[in-house]
């Protein structure tokens, strides 16, 4: 049976039954039914660590408020399951079969829609948020400034989903620039990834003072212990910037400001879109340090050429440093195994893939 | 020449096979007239295989519904399993995923191509900047020479009587003048030439626009060349 057959069964199985849940997935299923097959396997496999499998759930469920999903939704996907997969078990499916899959299916439902429930105590299913700001730095880079509603409080590092109004449906991840301010706006660095469709929309000219949908601040490249005084290894390739610029604010505010090393690598000089503020930052703090890098070599640069995690690797001994990395996929993955092959701990290297590759 | 005693445009009927009769042969000679029997035959002959696909075909129906009866503890009872309400969903949901896998390979096209066009311009672009560092590497180079063999020259004319400060001062003068305006006449014609690349660019862009609206077609069965990784 080809793979593709049962998550597409099932969604037009469910979209005929329901066709109010249709609203709820983006134009293109392509992405979304290897997700479902995704969730589905690791459910499956995982059936054995309960606890693991809880806190999958959980998240999952969490996770789908920002969709609009509602609990009725759930009996209805109960449903189609069942009938999927009722309609791929041939004559080997039995009423035993369906109860047994049944109950499975009602606990799944339930520790989502518990979690879910739980949550809505705790902060609304996504904020609305308006582009105040655009400004354009590079001809593939822009900075957006947004102004989230209600206030959204976060950790320096975080990121969120956003939904464009122009690409109903369709999430992607972006880390805030700057730790949170007193106003309460959000900078966004987005780079036109070729053929993205969400950072096409969001670095159009046409995004100036539209709202944007944005979920629940997400993910684990903060500041661990932000009291330990360890020094800072900063390593950002393109807009992988962003959550490290957050950090650097958020360790400007303290009192004893560790020491920082802060590499900012592109491709070509005008990609080191925001290196003016760094340099201004960096003359104004003594235990602040930026490198800029460029992997190819230009006329009349003062930085480093080369790639990189080369250029990191030459600045020498990284032990004692918490390491934090953000970029595109290669660059993250090459810098952890410089430093972890220089003798740094894992556990001491932070990274955040951005998830597309430097052409 | 003789007419059919017989309808050949009705069904044959089992009364009408009892009550047959046929006109006898002419010219005194036994028998019935041949040319009435062949029409009979022919028509009996077509009524057969009438109605042997009848039964044939109706035997298939009853199978079916045979079987769906036996299996039919269907939730809509006999009657949903007789008027083939599953099978109608299963139909549904077949025509709604190929639905579906149609609109994602359209969306999946036009994501491929805008990818191709952000590409191309990021090359052309890389391009463009490269030649315009070259260019005015050049120029700052020429006007650097210019300017130097104007100074020179500036050193050797002036007369030998005025003190050392006042000569190089001139010469200075005569750097400056010669790199000034030799460095504003290559600019010019440098800035020139790319707007009109520029011009020239845009001209050819407004032709080839048609493609994206190759998208909108209504081709279901549409021959797919752009088609990426189902």
């Amino acid at each position: 049976m080809h793979g593709d057959e049962l998550p597409l069964f099932f969604y037009s199985d469910l979209f005929i039954k329901h066709p109010e849940v249709r609203d709820l997935f983006p134009v293109s299923m392509a992405t979304q039914r290897s997700h479902l097959v995704d969730a589905l396997v690791k459910i499956v496999s995982q059936v054995d660590s309960v606890d693991d499998l809880t806190a999958f759930l959980q998240g999952l469920g969490r996770d789908h408020r920002k969709f609009g999903a509602v609990a009725e939704h759930y009996d209805a996907v109960g449903a189609s399951l069942l009938a999927t997969l009722e309609h791929f078990s041939g004559p080997a499916w039995t009423p035993e079969l369906a109860a047994d899959w049944k109950a499975a299916y009602d606990l799944i439902g339930s520790v989502m829609i518990t979690a879910a429930r739980a949550d809505e105590q705790l902060r609304p299913a996504f904020w609305r948020g308006t582009v105040v700001a655009q400004e354009r730095r590079a001809f593939d880079v822009s900075v957006l400034s947004v102004r989230p509603e209600p206030h959204m409080d976060y950790l320096p590092g975080q990121s969120v989903a956003i939904e464009c109004p122009n690409r109903p449906k369709l999430w992607r991840y972006y880390s805030m620039a700057n730790a949170p301010r007193p106003d309460g706006l959000l900078d966004f660095h987005i780079r036109l990834v070729d053929g993205g469709a969400v950072s096409m929309a969001l670095t159009s000219d046409e995004i100036a003072d539209t709202e944007l949908r944005l979920g629940p601040p997400v993910g684990a490249l903060t500041l661990r212990e932000p009291a330990s005084g360890r020094d800072l290894l900063l390593v950002a390739g393109s807009t992988g910037l962003a959550p490290l610029k957050a950090i650097l604010e958020q360790v400007t505010a303290f009192p004893r400001p560790p020491r920082v090393r802060l590499f900012f690598g592109a491709r070509a000089a005008d990609g080191l879109y925001d290196l003016e503020s760094l340099d201004k930052a960096a003359a104004q703090h003594p235990w602040l340090t930026v490198t800029p890098v460029l992997s190819a070599a230009g006329s009349g640069f003062a930085g480093e050429t080369g790639s990189l995690p080369d250029v990191v690797a030459r600045h020498g001994d990284w032990y004692g440093h918490d390491a934090y990395v953000a970029g595109p996929t290669d660059m993250v993955q090459e810098t952890l195994a410089r430093l972890t092959s220089a003798g740094m701990a894992q556990d001491d290297i932070h990274i955040e893939d951005f998830g597309w590759s430097e052409p | 020449m003789t007419t059919a005693w017989f309808d050949e445009q009705r069904r044959l009927s089992p009364d009408e096979l009892q009550s047959v009769t046929f006109p006898m042969s002419r010219l005194g000679r036994r028998g019935y007239e041949e040319a009435a029997v062949n029409g009979f035959l022919r028509k009996v002959h077509a009524e057969f295989v009438h109605l042997v696909n009848e039964r044939a075909s109706l035997w298939q129906d009853v199978q079916r519904l045979r079987r769906r009866i036996l299996a039919g503890e269907n939730d809509g009872g006999p009657q949903a399993v007789l008027f083939g309400e599953a099978d109608a969903h299963v139909h549904a949901v077949q025509i709604l995923s190929t639905a579906q896998v149609t609109a994602d390979r359209y969306v999946a096209d036009a994501q491929a191509y805008s990818s191709r066009v952000t590409e191309e311009a990021r090359r052309r672009r890389d391009d463009i900047m490269r030649d315009a560092q070259q260019n005015s590497d050049m120029i700052l180079e020429e006007a650097h020479t210019r300017a130097r063999e104007a100074a020179v020259s500036a050193l050797n004319v002036a007369p030998p009587q005025t003190d050392t400060e006042r000569r190089a001062l001139q010469a200075e003068l005569a750097y400056l003048r010669t790199y000034s305006s030799v460095y504003r006449a290559h600019l010019r014609a440098y800035t020139e030439s790319v707007l009109r690349g520029i011009e020239e660019w845009e001209r050819k862009d407004a032709g080839p626009q048609r493609e994206p609206d190759s998208f909108h077609e209504p081709a279901l069965g549409h021959a797919d060349q752009r088609s990426i990784g189902y």
